[in-house]
C-alpha cells in the first residue's frame, strides 16, 4: 500500500499531462478521487492498517491528494484559458462588413435653408408671418406701389387666375397684410417665407420658387440698420468672414432701394467662376419701405420708417450646397435628396 | 440700351476704360449687363470690288473671283454664290487675321491658287452690329464703301459698347444725352449736351397741315415738322456706324435721322411720306373693323382700344408702336412729315401686348418718354436734315395739352441722415445736386428746394432724392448699425412649431421630403383631388401645369414615377404643402389654402447582408403614421374605405380612411392593381392627411408618468377566429375583459395556413398585468386570463389554440 501511493501519484500526473479538455480532466479526477477512484479506495483500505500506522498513512495520502488537487487546478486554468482562446478565435468577425442601417430620412434642401433663415431671424426677435399663395392684384401689386400698367410689372411674369386674382409673384404682399393686421402697434418685425410663382422656366428660373420676405417698421429705423442686419445675416449664413455691399437698385415698394451682394464664399472675394470674377455674389434685394406702402399698411410715414428685404431661397441653397442647376431642386431625385 | 463709348465721349471726356466705367455705373445704380468690343478680333480685312466672276473648271460648287483691293487685284476662290460684279466685299489677304486668331495664307483649291478669301459677316463676327446685307453668304457692303479701306476702320469697330440693364425708374437713360449726364454725375464731370437736350424749342413758320388730337388723355402732344426737297440716300458713315453700335440697322438718311435722334434724345419719331397723307392728321381711337398694314408688312386688325394716327382715309400708323406701310418713306419720297408725339405709356403697352408687336418706340413709350422734349427733338432733326442735305425743314404745327409742370422737392437735411443713418454735411448734399446739375435754393434752415429737370420723371418725393444723395455719394458710405428700436422676442407660432415637429418626425421615421409644383395637370388632379374643383390658370407655363392642385398626390406620384424610372425603386417620400380649394368657380374671392401631408412608399429597405429586407407595405406606412400620431399626441382610427371616391384607385382590401376624434383626417392605401403599373410604379402605398386637423387635436405637451415598482406578469394567448374579424376589435375587447390590472395588449403573431381551418386565422396576443400597489399572484392572473378567453370565445367564436 505504501508503495502504491507514489505510483498512483506519478501515473495520475503523467495522465494529467495528456489531458486536453475540461471533460477529460473531470473524468480523470473521478477515476482517481471519485467514490470508486484509485486514491479513494486506498483510503478505504486504511481500516486494514494498524492503528499506529494510520495517521502517518493518512498524512501521506492527504499530501498526495493535495498535490494532485493543485496540479488539477493548474491544469484547469490552462485548459479554460485555452477554451476561451478558442472561443475568441471562433467568434472573430469581419469588421469590414457594413453596419446595420437604420432608416433615416432627409429634409429637402429648400425647406432646410428656409428653416435655417427662420432660425437666424427668430434669434434676432423677428416673428414668422404667412400669407396666401393665391393673392389679389391689390396686395401683390397695388398696395406695393405698383398700379395697373406700371412698367415695373413687366419685371415679373405673372400667372393670372382672373383679372384680379393671381399667383403671388413675391412674398412682399405679406408686408402689407401684416401691417394691416398689426397697425398702429409697433414694431412690425416679421419675416415671411413662402412659395412664389413667375411664368419662367430655365436653368436659372423655376416657375415656382421660394422667397423669405423681411420687414421691420418702427420709430427711427435707418438704412444703416438694414445694412447691419443683413451683414449679421450673411455672416450667420455664409461664415464670419463675409462682407456685404449695397448697390442702388429699384423696387416700387422701397425707396431708397438696394441690391445686396455678399463677398464670394468660394474665393473669399478674389474672383472665381461662381462670382463671375467679381468677388461678389448678389443674394437679395432690399430697401427702406416706400412712404406710400407704409400709408397703405396703416402707418404714418412721418412718424415711422421701416426697411424690407427679400431673400431668394433657391439662390442661397445653390450657393450653400454648390448646386449649379436650379432644376435639380425640383427634380426630387432620391440620389440628390439623400445628400441633405 | 447699348451705349457706344465713342458716341458717349462726344458728350463727355472720360479717361476710364469701358470696364471701369461699367463698374462706376453699376455701383451708381445703372446696372451694366455686358461690355462688348465691337471688333471680335479681325485685323486688316480690306474692302474690295468684285471685277470678275468665273466658275471653277474642276468644281461646280466653287467660283473664282478677281477682286480689286485698291493696291492690287487678287484671285480668290469662294464657295459662296451671292456676290455680283461690282459688289463691294470684305477681303482677307495673306497676313489678315480672323477672329479666333487664324492667319490667312494662300491656298490651292483644285488647281487654282486663292490669294485669300472673301468673308461673311459670320466669319468676321460682326452680325451683332446691325449689318444684314449678307444675302446669305459673303457680306455685301454699301456700294459707296471705299475700295482699299480697312473694313474695321470703315465700320468703326474700334469701339466698346456697354449694355445697360435699366430699372423701370430710369427710362431717361434710354437717351444718350442722359446717359452722358448720369456718367457726369457719378464722375463729377459736367457733360456737353446740345441746346435741344437742355429743352430749347426751335421756331418755324406755321404749317398749313392740320393736326388734331381727339383723345387728349391718351396723347399729350402731337408735333409735326414738314420737310420739302427731300433727297433719299444713304446716311453718312459716321451716322451708320453709331447706329450699328447701338444695334440699329441703317436704312437711309431719313429713317436713320429719326433713329439717331431717338437714341440721342429718347424721343421716338416717325417719318411719313407727306404726299401719301390726305387731309388732317388726327390722333384718335380706332373704329370697329379698321385695319392697317404695318411697316413689317403685316395686316393688323384694330379695335376701339387702339390709339391710331389717321388721315382723311383712315389709319396711317399705330400710335407709338409702328407706322403704316402705305405712308412709308421710299426712294422716291419728296416731302416728309416728321411726327414727334407723346402717347400714354399704359395705352401703348396694352396695344403692343395685344398685337404682339414691340418696337424701339413702343418700348420707350411704355417705360416713359419726356414729353417736354418732343419739339426740342424736332430741332435736332432739322439740324441734321440740313447738315446731311437730306431735306429742307419748312414749317411746323403742333397740338399740345397740359404738359406736367416742373416740380420742386424740398429736402430736409436732418431727414436725409435720419433715414440713411449717415452724417452727411449740407455741403456734401449740395455737391450731389451740383453733380446732378439740379438747381436748388435754400428755402429755410436745413431745407433745400430742388428743381427737378423734366428728364428725371422718376423723382417725385423727398425719399427719391434721398436715394439720389445716397447713391451719388455711394452706398458704401452708409454705415453698419444695429436697430435701436423696441426689443422683441422671436418665436414660432404653435402651428409653425407643429409643422416643423411633424416634418422632423417623418424624417426621423425614414421618409424623404420632396417639393413639387403647386400647379399640376388638370386630369390627374381630378383623379386624386376634387373633381372639377381645381383652379385653372389663365396663362399656364404648359398645359400640364395648368391647374392649382387640390391634392398633393399628383405631384408625389410623378416624383415617385420619375425616380422609379431611374431605378430608384425603394421609396419613402413625403411632402407638406398647400392645396387650393375654391369656394366657387370662377373665383370671386381668394380660395382656401389647406395644408396637407402626403406620402408615398414603395419597395422596401435597402437589401443588407445582416438583416432581412423590410417591405414598405401598408403596415410599414401605418407604423410611421402611428409613430407621428403618437409624437403629435393624437390617436388615429382606421376604417375600411367605404367612399366611392377610392373605387379603382385604391386596393379595396388594403386601404383605410383615417379618422381623428371621429373627424375625417385622410386615407392610406395601396394603389389599385394595374393602376400602379400605368403610373410607372410598383405597388406603392400612398397617404394624404389634413394638417390643420392634426394640429387642432395635437398636444405637444408631455406629462411624464412614474412606473410601478411591482413586477409585471406576462401571459400569452393564442386564439383562432374567423378571418374577417378585425384584430383591432379583438384587442380592444381583450383590454376591456382584462380589468384594471391589464396594462398592455399586443398582437405578436398572425398566422394562417396549416393546422388552421380555412377561413380562419390565428392571433397570438400577449398581455401584461401590473398593479401599482402589490405583487400580483399567478392565480389571480390566471383567473383574468380565463375570463378573457371565455369572453372572446363567446363573442368572436374564437377557439383557444393551446
Ligand atoms: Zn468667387
Amino acid at each position: 500500500m505504501r508503495e502504491e501511493i507514489p505510483k498512483i501519484k506519478e501515473e495520475t500526473l503523467s495522465e494529467l499531462q495528456k489531458v486536453s479538455s475540461i471533460e477529460e480532466l473531470q473524468e480523470l479526477k473521478v477515476r482517481v478521487m471519485g467514490k470508486k477512484g484509485s486514491l479513494t479506495s486506498l483510503l478505504k483500505q486504511m481500516g486494514s492498517l494498524k492503528p499506529e500506522e494510520r495517521p502517518q498513512m493518512g498524512q501521506i495520502i492527504n499530501d498526495v491528494r493535495n498535490d494532485l488537487e493543485e496540479a488539477w487546478e493548474e491544469k484547469k486554468i490552462i485548459l479554460e484559458k485555452e477554451a476561451l482562446n478558442r472561443r475568441l478565435d471562433q467568434e472573430r468577425i469581419d469588421i469590414s462588413l457594413p453596419g446595420t442601417p437604420f432608416p433615416r430620412g432627409h429634409q429637402h434642401p429648400l425647406s432646410k435653408v428656409i428653416e435655417e433663415i427662420e432660425d437666424i431671424f427668430l434669434g434676432m426677435g423677428f416673428m414668422i408671418a404667412e400669407g396666401p399663395e393665391i393673392e389679389t392684384d391689390y396686395y401683390n401689386f397695388e398696395a406695393l406701389n405698383l398700379p395697373k400698367d406700371h412698367p415695373a410689372r413687366d419685371m415679373q411674369d405673372t400667372f393670372f387666375i382672373t383679372e384680379d386674382i393671381l399667383l403671388r409673384t413675391q412674398t412682399s404682399p405679406v408686408q402689407v397684410r401684416t401691417m394691416e393686421k398689426i397697425a398702429p402697434q409697433l414694431p412690425v418685425k416679421i419675416i415671411a417665407p413662402g412659395k412664389v410663382f413667375r411664368n419662367d422656366d430655365d436653368a436659372t428660373h423655376s416657375p415656382m420658387f421660394h422667397q423669405v420676405e423681411g420687414l421691420l417698421v418702427d420709430k427711427g429705423v435707418r438704412m444703416s440698420d438694414l445694412k447691419g442686419l443683413l451683414l449679421y445675416f450673411s455672416r450667420q449664413m455664409f461664415g464670419e468672414s463675409r462682407e456685404i455691399r449695397l448697390r442702388p437698385s429699384f423696387f416700387p415698394f422701397t425707396e431708397p432701394s438696394a441690391e445686396v451682394d455678399v463677398s464670394c464664399m468660394l474665393c473669399g472675394g478674389n474672383g472665381c467662376r461662381i462670382c463671375k470674377y467679381t468677388g461678389w455674389i448678389e443674394i437679395l434685394g432690399s430697401g427702406m419701405v416706400h412712404p406710400r406702402v407704409l400709408e397703405m399698411g396703416g402707418y404714418n410715414p412721418k412718424e415711422v420708417t421701416g426697411f424690407a428685404f427679400g431673400i431668394g431661397v433657391e439662390r442661397i441653397a445653390m450657393l450653400k450646397y454648390g448646386i449649379e442647376d436650379m432644376r435639380l431642386l425640383f427634380d426630387n431625385d432620391l440620389r440628390f435628396l439623400e445628400q441633405f | 440700351m447699348r451705349v457706344s463709348m465713342k458716341w458717349l465721349r462726344e458728350y463727355i471726356g472720360i479717361n476710364l476704360g469701358a470696364e471701369e466705367l461699367a463698374e462706376v455705373l453699376t455701383k451708381g445704380g445703372i446696372e451694366v449687363e455686358g461690355v462688348e468690343y465691337l471688333n471680335k478680333g479681325f485685323k486688316d480685312v480690306y474692302i474690295g470690288e468684285v471685277k470678275e466672276i468665273t466658275s471653277h473648271p474642276q468644281a461646280d460648287n466653287l467660283q473664282i473671283c478677281t477682286v480689286d483691293t485698291g493696291s492690287q487685284e487678287v484671285t480668290l476662290v469662294s464657295g459662296a454664290t451671292n456676290m455680283l460684279l461690282g459688289d463691294r466685299v470684305p477681303v482677307a489677304v495673306p497676313g489678315t487675321i480672323l477672329p479666333g486668331g487664324k492667319v490667312i495664307e494662300p491656298a490651292e483649291f483644285r488647281g487654282v491658287l486663292s490669294q485669300g478669301m472673301l468673308c461673311s459677316d459670320k466669319e468676321l463676327e460682326i452680325e451683332g452690329v446691325g449689318l444684314d446685307r449678307s444675302r446669305g453668304g459673303i457680306l455685301i457692303l454699301n456700294s459707296d464703301a471705299p475700295v482699299g479701306t480697312r473694313l474695321e476702320d470703315y465700320l468703326g469697330l474700334d469701339d466698346w459698347v456697354l449694355e445697360l440693364e435699366l430699372y423701370p425708374n430710369r427710362p431717361d437713360c434710354l437717351a444718350m444725352v442722359n446717359v452722358a449726364r448720369e456718367v457726369g454725375t457719378l464722375l463729377g464731370i459736367r457733360p456737353k449736351v446740345s441746346k435741344w437736350a437742355q429743352g430749347e424749342t426751335p421756331t418755324w413758320p406755321q404749317a398749313q397741315q392740320k393736326v388734331e388730337i381727339d383723345n387728349p388723355d391718351l396723347s399729350l402732344r402731337y408735333a409735326a415738322l414738314l420737310v420739302d426737297n427731300v433727297k433719299i440716300m444713304p446716311s453718312p458713315l459716321w451716322m451708320q456706324n453709331k447706329l450699328r453700335a447701338a444695334g440699329v440697322r441703317p436704312i437711309n438718311n431719313i429713317v436713320d435721322i429719326t433713329n439717331y435722334c431717338m437714341l440721342e434724345m429718347g424721343q421716338p419719331l416717325h417719318a411719313f411720306d407727306r404726299d401719301k397723307l390726305t387731309g388732317t392728321v388726327r390722333v384718335r381711337l380706332a373704329k370697329e373693323n379698321e385695319q392697317i398694314v404695318t411697316l413689317d408688312g403685316m395686316e393688323r386688325k384694330l379695335d376701339p382700344d387702339t390709339l391710331v394716327i389717321t388721315d382723311d382715309n383712315g389709319p396711317v400708323a399705330i400710335a407709338g408702336v409702328m407706322g403704316g406701310l402705305d405712308s412709308e418713306v421710299t426712294e422716291t419720297t419728296q416731302r416728309i412729315l416728321f411726327e414727334s408725339a407723346h402717347f400714354l405709356g399704359s395705352s401703348v403697352r396694352r396695344t403692343s401686348r395685344r398685337l404682339g408687336l414691340r418696337s424701339e418706340a413702343s418700348n420707350r413709350f411704355e417705360k416713359g418718354v419726356n414729353p417736354h422734349w418732343a419739339v426740342s427733338t424736332l430741332g435736332r432733326v432739322a439740324e441734321l436734315l440740313v447738315e446731311l442735305r437730306a431735306g429742307e425743314p419748312v414749317s411746323f404745327t403742333e397740338k399740345v395739352n397740359n404738359l406736367p409742370e416742373a416740380i420742386t422737392i424740398d429736402v430736409y437735411l436732418p431727414k436725409v441722415n435720419y433715414i440713411l443713418g449717415t452724417d452727411y454735411t449740407e455741403q456734401e448734399v449740395r455737391k450731389v445736386f451740383d453733380n446732378l446739375d439740379f438747381s436748388y435754393k435754400e428755402k429755410s434752415l436745413g431745407v433745400l428746394a430742388v428743381e427737378i429737370p423734366s428728364y428725371r420723371q422718376d423723382l417725385k418725393i423727398e425719399e427719391d432724392l434721398i436715394e439720389e444723395i445716397a447713391r451719388v455719394i455711394g452706398y458704401d458710405r452708409i454705415p453698419t448699425t444695429l436697430a435701436h428700436g423696441s426689443q422683441t422676442q422671436g418665436r414660432r407660432t404653435p402651428e409653425q412649431a407643429f409643422r416643423i415637429k411633424l416634418r422632423r418626425s417623418l424624417i426621423g421615421a425614414g421618409m424623404n421630403e420632396v417639393l413639387s409644383y403647386s400647379f399640376v395637370k388638370k386630369e390627374i388632379d381630378e383623379i386624386w383631388g376634387s373633381k372639377g374643383g381645381g383652379i385653372a390658370l389663365l396663362n399656364p407655363l404648359r398645359e400640364e401645369l395648368g391647374t392649382m392642385r387640390t391634392s398633393l398626390l399628383p405631384g408625389l406620384l410623378e416624383i415617385a414615377a420619375r425616380n422609379t424610372s431611374r431605378r430608384n425603386t425603394d421609396l419613402l417620400l413625403f411632402e407638406i404643402g398647400n392645396v387650393y380649394l375654391p369656394k366657387e368657380l370662377p373665383l370671386r374671392e381668394l380660395p382656401e389654402e389647406i395644408s396637407k401631408i402626403a406620402g408615398i412608399a414603395q419597395g422596401g429597405s435597402k437589401r443588407h447582408w445582416h438583416i432581412p429586407q423590410v417591405k414598405h407595405d401598408f403596415f410599414y406606412v401605418k407604423g410611421i403614421l402611428t409613430e407621428i400620431a403618437k409624437e403629435s399626441g393624437v390617436e388615429l382610427e382606421y376604417r375600411r374605405t367605404s367612399n366611392k371616391k377610392y373605387d379603382e384607385l385604391l386596393h379595396p382590401g388594403r386601404s383605410a380612411e383615417i379618422f381623428l376624434n371621429d373627424e375625417y383626417l385622410g386615407f392610406i392605401g395601396e394603389i389599385y392593381p394595374q393602376l400602379d403599373a400605368e403610373l410607372g410604379l410598383q405597388r406603392p402605398i400612398i397617404f394624404e392627411l389634413d394638417f390643420a386637423l392634426m394640429f387642432k387635436h395635437s398636444s405637444l405637451e408631455i406629462i411624464a408618468k412614474s412606473y410601478p415598482r411591482f413586477p409585471a406578469i406576462q401571459r400569452d394567448l393564442a386564439v383562432v377566429v374567423p378571418e374577417e374579424i378585425p384584430a383591432e376589435g379583438i384587442k380592444k375587447r381583450v383590454y376591456e375583459l382584462g380589468g384594471d390590472l391589464l396594462k398592455e395588449v399586443e398582437i405578436f403573431d398572425v398566422y394562417q395556413g396549416e393546422s388552421i381551418p380555412a377561413g380562419h386565422k390565428s392571433l397570438a396576443l400577449t398581455m401584461r398585468y401590473q398593479s401599482g400597489e402589490r405583487t400580483l399572484k399567478d392565480e389571480e392572473v390566471n383567473t383574468f386570463n380565463s375570463n378573457i378567453l371565455a369572453g372572446i370565445q363567446q363573442e368572436f367564436k374564437a377557439e383557444w389554440r393551446k
